[in-house]
Parts: structure tokens; C-alpha cells; sequence
């Protein structure tokens, strides 16, 4: 074999170790699963160094995840294995939103992002809103209760968007919405959100390249809202709880 | 209404708004007291609320409130009620490291004016799990830290309280206990105001009392201190800067290091003290160390009314040049009055938390010290009525500094040492050891040695200018015992 073969499968080898980037666990970033402690610093710093450290998996196992708002950073993916829960603290200061939504999960200015696996994100629509409404009666909060209520994720300006399998349940807002995004792949979701009126499936704004798939939908709104200025959405086999077959709305 | 009438009537208004500020209970943000919840986007927004809509105080009422890292704003105090515990969260990525601050806490204040702590309620920040919590993160790689001593830099832990240029700060009653790193720390603060606050620091390596830094106008008083490291901690981290015009009066300190210290970080200086009724005990190192280490200037100090039990040692004055950067440090005009202490033969800190280091051995029981540098030197010290009792029984066979010419220039200058009194190892007296100084001056000093010592009780070399008055002197079998020794020195008068 001559020294140039070998380089190259040296080379290949370090490439496809690359490649294959890596699994975290939560807990090496003492992310706890017992459902009442807050893991929204954890969970902040765990993204912040996959993303730093070349990428990977943040892999959640069964257990339920206390959280504020989490952003997510480029080539970082979370794995919520069946049985884990990310459950949305009631604590209405504990969110923050981008474009001037707010949301448990954001993500603004990343690529190739993820959110995988059969566990579930669970919005505590209706305890969130309570507070809200509290806060505001006091005069302590100064937003009407829509500006103050998180979606479940919100993305923009983002591209290579992996959105797979899991549920997402009891939105305070709206589940998803993504503005400007690029080369999104929604596929296999669970949508259950009626815990809150007028709480939307989905929002699509100035996206390109989506593909919806194979998702379910039980939402107190709209399934599916997309307006003119996305490009290239194709829908394939999704349903709202009647069994209706959804197709683009503009 | 003439004009003078109308402006009081303005400034009386101004004063009863300030007066009348509101009180808000933190509960009605939101916040849980469960000691579970982690409560610090709460807490925030209801400081951030009230600092916008006219000051008033944040009442946390009895319970247990978790928290990270929080900023207090101008004109609002955190009012800790008989009960309420703020508890800091044991998750080091809960902390903030504030860029310009560099080092992590759990309350800081930068820039703001009008704050305070007060209340008869608690603050802990559970700093031995913290700490121990970021060891973890560092052996795991999560963390970027050297682990030098096998402990996080104490910029990678929490403080309960860090206040950098602050103006009118008050901390009343609290009780500050168990952070990861030093306690409180107020930098560059103006009008710091401590009255009645109990401390418990002794949780992790480098738990202060109370750190003032480069501060201008400060008193401190009717507070009790236990802590790991120093007491109460007056340092100079800038050079641009100095810590002036400090009253402290009737606080008690317990420590594994030093009492009353000026330094380690001396940089600018320490300027324009009076410290009354203080007392000190169980404290392995000394009750009081002045270190001008830094290129700073120590100047104008009282010290008046001390009492030292169970000390490793008294009084230990210091010029060095550590960090200096062609600064040139002083030390002068320092009073020291009314001191009682006792030094024991054994650890004074035995079975505290974190016990001082046993280190510089072997040496005999060191005594108080005065030491400058040849060419700075320690100037213009008083010391009136002052009773020591020492444990004694140096013996030359474990340790020996003798007093020929040779022997006492052996003593090391260890210029760019850290200070601490043990540093000399043996030294040749077992009272006093002054070398390096102007213008010392005994009043009434009583030195007690409760065993034989090899060692005359004082020994003072290169001083210029030294006055004894009223010296006693308690030794065993010592009748006849030369108990001053000079060497080097000139206008010597012993009466």
C-alpha cells in the first residue's frame, strides 16, 4: 500500500469520526430529571458547549425537564428518548422570545438544528397563563397576555431545521413558528395543544423548502398557517383530530 | 411664599418620597419560597420593576428563595424578614461571571446608588456544594479551569455579594453565611454602611468576612464574623485607588487566618482608619496585619481597644514588594492601643471548618512583628498598653535564630513573599521582632512568656529611633535577662 492510500484513509477516518459527531448526556451537565429543579442554566450551557466542541447530540432519557427558555445553537441536536419530558416552568419571567415572540425553545441565526425523538415538550399552556394573567392584574407585567404567552419553539433566520417524531403538547402561544427559515423537515410530529384558546399548529413566514410530514394535529386554532411569501412547502399526510387532511393555508 | 420657602417645601417633598418608598413582597412576582424553585428571573424583573417605578424595598417574608446570579439596582433594598432565607442555587451555571467584575456572585451591584441588604433574614449561598459542583464540571471537561490547589480559581465561584462602584450602601441585620468563594465584597463603593450582620464563612477555601476594596467612607460595626480566610478584609486591588476614611467599632472575629487585615491586594492603600473594640479569637493567624506588599501606602491608622484570644498571633506589620511595578509602598503613623491577647502553645483553629495550613515549620511560637525593607521603612508605630501572655518554651534544639550579627541577617528579607507572620520561620524574640523601622515607640507594654524561652522577648534590628517606656516583662526563671536586643540601631531609649 503506498503512503499516499494510507494518508488518505487516515484522513477519511478522521473525517468520518468527524462526521459522526457526538452523544451527550444530560446529566454530565448536571441537567436533573426529576421535574422540579430548574435546568434552564444546565441545559443553556450544555447546548453552548456542544456547539462550541464541534457539534453532537444532547440526548434527554426518561424523566421530566424543568425549563425557561432554551436556545438552541448551530449543529447541536436534541434527542428526548421516549419517556423524557421538557416541561415549561409556569414562571412567566423565565421566558424570552426572539423577533418578539417569546418561546420555550428559540433558535435565531443557526443551522443544522435539531429536535428529535419520542418524548414530549410539554407547554403547561394553562399554568403559564394563569401567572400571566396574575402579573398583568398586578401591573407588574406590561404586555397583553398574547405578547406574554411563550410558543413552544420559534426559529428564524435558520436553516437545516430537523424537527422529528416527538409531541408537543399545551402551548401557552402557539406551538411552532418559523420565520425566514431554510431547508426545514418537520416529520412524524404529535401536535396537542388545546389546554389555551387560540393556540396555532404551525406558522410559516418567508420559509424555503419545507416538508411536512406525517403530522398530527389537536390545536384550539388553526392547524397549519403559511403565508404567501413562503416558498416550496410541500405537505404529505397530515391531520387535524377530525381526520381532515391538511393542505396549505395562505 | 418667598423662593426659599418653595424650595424647602421641594426638598422636604423629594425626602418624603424618598422616605414613603414602597414596599413590594417578592411573592407577589411570583417568586416560590420552596427552596426548590429557582426563583432568579423573578427576582430580577421585581428589582428591574421597582428600580423603574421609584425605588422601595423587595420584601421576602419567611421561607426559603433559590437563586442565581441577580443585579440589585439603584434605590432598592432587598428586605430580608425574620425567616426569609435567599438561598443560593447549587448549580454553578446559575452564576453569572460579570465581565467587568470578573469574578461570579450571587447579588451584584455595579453602578447603582441607593442599595442595601437589610432585615433580620439570611443569605446562603450553600458554597460547599457549589464548589464541589464546579470541581465536577472541571474533571468533566464542561468547565475550563487549572484546579490549581485542586480547587476552582475563586473567580470560577460564587460570592454571596459583590458591589463595584456603588454609592450609598447599606447592610443591616442580615446574616451572610456559606458562600463558595469570599463573602461580600464592596469595590470602589462610597458610603458603605454595615451595622449588626452575623457571618458564617467557612464553607469552602477562601470564604472571607467582609472584603472592602478601594473604599471611601465606610463604617462597620456591632457584627460578628466567623470565617475560613480573613475577617474583615480591607484591600486595594488598584492603584489608582485607595481605601480611606473607615470607621470600625465592636465586631468580634473568629478566623483560620487573620482578624484585621489590610491587603493581601495592596495596590493604591489604606488610609485614615479608626478600628475600636475590636475582639478576636480561635484565629490562626494574627489578630491584626497591616501588608503594604503592593506599592501601596498605609497611613494614619488607630487601632484602639483589642482583645486576642486564642491567636496564633497579634500584630503583624508588613512592607514588601510583591507586586509593586516600581510603586514605592509606605507604611506610617499607625496607633495601636488597649490590647489584650493571649497566644496559645496549640492550633488556635483546631476543629473549624477548613483549619488553617501548619506551615513554615519548625519554628518556635513566633512573636508580633514589625517589618519593613531596608530601604522602606516601617514609620512611626505607638503601642500603648499592650499586655500579651505567650505560651514560651522556645527551645533551641527544635528551632534556633540566635542573636549574633550572622544569625539575625540570616533572617530571610522575603521581599516578594506572601505576608504572613510564620514567614521568617524562627525568629529571635519570642514578644516582638522589629527590623526595618522609624520611630517605634512602647508605652505600658507588658509581655508575658508563661515558660522559659530560649529567646530575649524583644529584638529590634536596623530601627531608628525607638522609645520604651514602662516595659514589663513575665518570664520564668529569667532574673537577670537581658529582654531588649538591638542590633543596627540608633536613638534607642529605654526608660
Amino acid at each position: 500500500m503506498s503512503k499516499i492510500k494510507i494518508v488518505t484513509i487516515i484522513l477519511l477516518t478522521v473525517c468520518t469520526v468527524n462526521l459522526s459527531a457526538k452523544d451527550y448526556k444530560a446529566s454530565l451537565f448536571g441537567v436533573k430529571s426529576e421535574g422540579v429543579t430548574l435546568n434552564t442554566k444546565s441545559i443553556q450551557k450544555a447546548i453552548d458547549f456542544i456547539s462550541e466542541n464541534g457539534g453532537g447530540k444532547l440526548v434527554f432519557y426518561v424523566g421530566r425537564y424543568l425549563t425557561g427558555t432554551i436556545q438552541l445553537k448551530s449543529n447541536v441536536t436534541i434527542e428526548l428518548k421516549e419517556g423524557a419530558v421538557w416541561v415549561a416552568t409556569p414562571s412567566v419571567y423565565d421566558y424570552f422570545g426572539v423577533n418578539g415572540t417569546k418561546a420555550l425553545i428559540v433558535a435565531d441565526g443557526q443551522q443544522n438544528i435539531g429536535i428529535v425523538g419520542k418524548g414530549v415538550i410539554e407547554g403547561q399552556g394553562a399554568a403559564v397563563l394563569e401567572q400571566i394573567n396574575t402579573q398583568i392584574q398586578k401591573g407588574y407585567l406590561r404586555e397583553t397576555a398574547a405578547q406574554a404567552s411563550p410558543a413552544l419553539i420559534v426559529m428564524n433566520n435558520c436553516s437545516d431545521i430537523v424537527i422529528d417524531e416527538f409531541n408537543l403538547m399545551n402551548a401557552c402561544g402557539n406551538v411552532q413558528s418559523y420565520t425566514g427559515c431554510k431547508s426545514l423537515i418537520i416529520n412524524g410530529v404529535t401536535v396537542k395543544s388545546t389546554s389555551v384558546k387560540g393556540t396555532k399548529g404551525l406558522l410559516l413566514a418567508g420559509c424555503d423548502g419545507v416538508k411536512l410530514s406525517n403530522i398530527f394535529f389537536e390545536t384550539s386554532d388553526t392547524e397549519i398557517s403559511t403565508t404567501e411569501t413562503s416558498k416550496n412547502v410541500s405537505i404529505m399526510n397530515c391531520k387535524n383530530a377530525a381526520g381532515k387532511k391538511l393542505q396549505t393555508k395562505n | 411664599m418667598g423662593k426659599a420657602n418653595i424650595y424647602l417645601l421641594m426638598l422636604g417633598l423629594l425626602f418624603s418620597v424618598q422616605l414613603s418608598a414602597k414596599d413590594y413582597k417578592v411573592s407577589d412576582f411570583g417568586a416560590k419560597a420552596d427552596g426548590i424553585t429557582v426563583n432568579t428571573c423573578t427576582i430580577q424583573k421585581a428589582i428591574d420593576y421597582i428600580n423603574e417605578n421609584g425605588g422601595g424595598r423587595l420584601v421576602f417574608e419567611a421561607g426559603n428563595y433559590v437563586t442565581g446570579s441577580i443585579y440589585l439596582k439603584s434605590n432598592v433594598t432587598l428586605q430580608l424578614n425574620h425567616g426569609a432565607t435567599i438561598l443560593g442555587s447549587t448549580n454553578p451555571f446559575d452564576y453569572i461571571k460579570d465581565k467587568k467584575i470578573g469574578w461570579m456572585s450571587m447579588i451584584f451591584a455595579v453602578n447603582q446608588e441607593n442599595i442595601g441588604i437589610t432585615g433580620k433574614g439570611t443569605i446562603n449561598g450553600r458554597g460547599f456544594i457549589t464548589a464541589n459542583n464546579m470541581v465536577n464540571y472541571i474533571h468533566r471537561g464542561i468547565y475550563t479551569d487549572p484546579l490549581k490547589l485542586d480547587r476552582p480559581n475563586e473567580t470560577n465561584r460564587p460570592q454571596n455579594v459583590y458591589f463595584r462602584e456603588c454609592t450609598n450602601v447599606t447592610i443591616t441585620d442580615i446574616t451572610l453565611r456559606d458562600p463558595a468563594s469570599w463573602n461580600q465584597t464592596y469595590d470602589q463603593c462610597k458610603n458603605l454602611y454595615v451595622d449588626n450582620i452575623y457571618v458564617d464563612s467557612k464553607s469552602y477555601w477562601n470564604n472571607d468576612g467582609i472584603d472592602v476594596v478601594d473604599c471611601d467612607g465606610v463604617v462597620i460595626k456591632n457584627s460578628y464574623f466567623d470565617a475560613a480566610d480573613d475577617v474583615l478584609c480591607f484591600k486595594s486591588h488598584s492603584a489608582d485607588h485607595i481605601c480611606q476614611n473607615v470607621v470600625v467599632d465592636n465586631c468580634v472575629g473568629r478566623s483560620s487566618a487573620n482578624g484585621l487585615k489590610f491587603g493581601t491586594v495592596s495596590r493604591g492603600g489604606f488610609r485614615n482608619f479608626k478600628v475600636t473594640n475590636l475582639t478576636i479569637f480561635d484565629t490562626f493567624r494574627s489578630a491584626i496585619t497591616f501588608a503594604a506588599v503592593d506599592g501601596g501606602e498605609i497611613e494614619n491608622i488607630v487601632v484602639d481597644g483589642v482583645r486576642s484570644i486564642n491567636t496564633g498571633n497579634v500584630i503583624f506589620l508588613r512592607i514588601g514588594d510583591r507586586w509593586s511595578k516600581g510603586k514605592k509602598p509606605y507604611m506610617k503613623d499607625i496607633t495601636i492601643s488597649n490590647v489584650y491577647a493571649e497566644v496559645p502553645f496549640g492550633k488556635p483553629d483546631a476543629g473549624y471548618n477548613y483549619e488553617g495550613p501548619v506551615e513554615d515549620l519548625p519554628r518556635n511560637i513566633s512573636p508580633a512583628s514589625i517589618v519593613g525593607l531596608p530601604e522602606y521603612k516601617i514609620q512611626n508605630v505607638k503601642l500603648k498598653n499592650i499586655e500579651i501572655v505567650y505560651p514560651g518554651a522556645g527551645n533551641p534544639l527544635y528551632a534556633k535564630r540566635g542573636l549574633t550579627p550572622a544569625e539575625l541577617d540570616s533572617i530571610p528579607e522575603m521581599r516578594t513573599a506572601y505576608p504572613e507572620f510564620s514567614q521568617f520561620k524562627e525568629l529571635p524574640a519570642w514578644g516582638i521582632y522589629v527590623r526595618h523601622a522609624e520611630g517605634i515607640s512602647f508605652e505600658n507594654v507588658t509581655f508575658t512568656a508563661l515558660k522559659k524561652d530560649y529567646r530575649p522577648s524583644i529584638v529590634i534590628d536596623d530601627v531608628k529611633g525607638a522609645s520604651f517606656k514602662g516595659m514589663l516583662f513575665n518570664e520564668p526563671e529569667s532574673k537577670g535577662k537581658q529582654q531588649i536586643f538591638q542590633q543596627k540601631s540608633s536613638n534607642v531609649v529605654i526608660q
